[in-house]
């Protein structure tokens, strides 16, 4: 049972390497153009949003669409979120800065858009610690969801991270926040509304009234 | 970037057009063309592209008029068929496919001042001791290097173009 839990999930999991793959393929073939480093900087720090936007979609999904098996992939798609936020991390630590500890430092004190995307990169710690069954026993349902609304945060600040960095060009960063922006909002629309459980089909023998 | 352009210096096009005492700067002005340049098709920034120069900064033997670089001919994304570079300020004030240069007598505004005037100055002077309001600009990685190495006030051309600045405070002529 357990194997072909594994085996139906492995499509979905090759899928989610594929940005690092190709990035690896393309870094080590010289394709990332005349400056490669902010190139890998950019890819795992979009894709990072990508993912923690994905793992957002699912309950919205579920709940207007009755997709319940999106959330055997739910954590999947936060550890996936959470590794390209590391790799853009230490994209940023190593290639960047060169493990300089004295300038990361007065980076994230002083430039703010480097506050908000350590911070939202920080959230995401504890969500990915967490992230196993055992956890969910050891807080309980109830702490362990209060939790992992962090994601929330991380969302919202990894689409302020994103605006404070670009140039002059907002339209992507606001794409991106258009889309956290619903997301969340589908989330109070469900809140206020009484509650409906998740469509699911008729258990039988149920009684015609 | 340590790039090997090839052109002429900007002063002998100024020199052959012989520019009266009233001109005081030069405005740069690149082709608009939504069609060919689809960045061009939302109001990024306020197209077409502008740039100037002080006449001095004009002048100096370091400003070129480039047509190609690596011994090739310019390729459109560099800027073809006639592009400005000005080694010592950032790359922006390298204005790409000039199609219109003008002799004024007041400071032109340029397309970067335009939109964000608290971040892009007229001069933009290479200059590790002054940040850009958002990140910094002490340390830089060339074009072609794995590392990053601290930026060199004027690019390194102090010593061909730092006088023009002689008096002047380059932190609010950022």
């Amino acid at each position: 049972m357990r194997l072909k839990r594994f085996l139906a999930k492995a499509p979905i999991f090759l899928m989610c390497l594929v940005p690092v793959v190709w990035l690896a393929w393309a870094a080590v073939q010289g394709r990332l153009g005349a400056n490669p480093i902010s190139v890998i900087t950019k890819e795992t720090g979009t894709w990072a949003l990508r993912f923690v936007v994905l793992t957002l979609a699912v309950t919205p999904l579920r709940r207007l669409a009755g997709w319940n098996v999106l959330v055997r992939y739910r954590r999947m798609l936060g550890l996936f979120a959470f590794f390209y936020g590391t790799l853009h991390f230490v994209t940023y630590i190593w290639l960047d800065q060169f493990f300089d500890t004295a300038s990361i430092v007065k980076d994230v004190i002083k430039r703010p858009f480097i506050t908000v995307g350590f911070t939202a990169f920080v959230l995401m710690v504890p969500l990915a610690l967490t992230s196993t069954t055992g956890w969910i026993r050891r807080l309980g349902g109830k702490r362990w969801q209060t939790l992992h609304r962090l994601v929330y945060a991380t969302a919202v600040l990894g689409v302020v991270h994103y605006w404070w960095l670009v140039k002059a060009d907002i339209s992507r960063p606001l794409t991106y926040g258009a889309i956290v922006a619903t997301l969340l909002a589908t989330r109070v629309a469900f809140r206020l509304k009484p509650k409906v459980a998740p469509r699911r089909v008729p258990a039988p023998n149920t009684r015609a009234v | 970037m340590v790039i090997p352009w090839i052109g002429f210096p900007l002063r002998d096009l100024l020199a052959s057009v012989e520019p009266t005492s009233k001109a005081k700067f030069v405005e740069f002005t690149t082709l608009s063309s939504p069609g060919q340049l689809p960045g061009q098709r939302r109001p990024v920034l306020d197209w077409p592209y502008t740039e100037g120069l002080r006449l001095d900064e004009a002048m100096n033997p370091l400003t070129l008029l480039a047509v190609g670089l690596y011994g090739e001919v310019l390729p459109n994304q560099n800027g073809a068929p006639i592009r400005l570079v000005v080694p010592w300020k950032y790359g922006f004030k390298s204005i790409k496919s000039i199609v219109r240069i003008r002799l004024v007598d007041h400071q032109p505004k340029t397309a970067w001042e335009k939109s964000q005037p608290d971040e892009y100055g007229f001069y933009s002077n290479v200059n590790p001791e002054v940040d850009h309001p958002r990140w910094s600009q002490a340390r830089e990685r060339r074009i072609g290097e794995f590392t990053k190495r601290p930026t060199l006030k004027f690019n390194g051309y102090g010593d061909q173009v730092a006088s023009m600045y002689a008096g002047m405070d380059l932190r609010k002529n950022y």
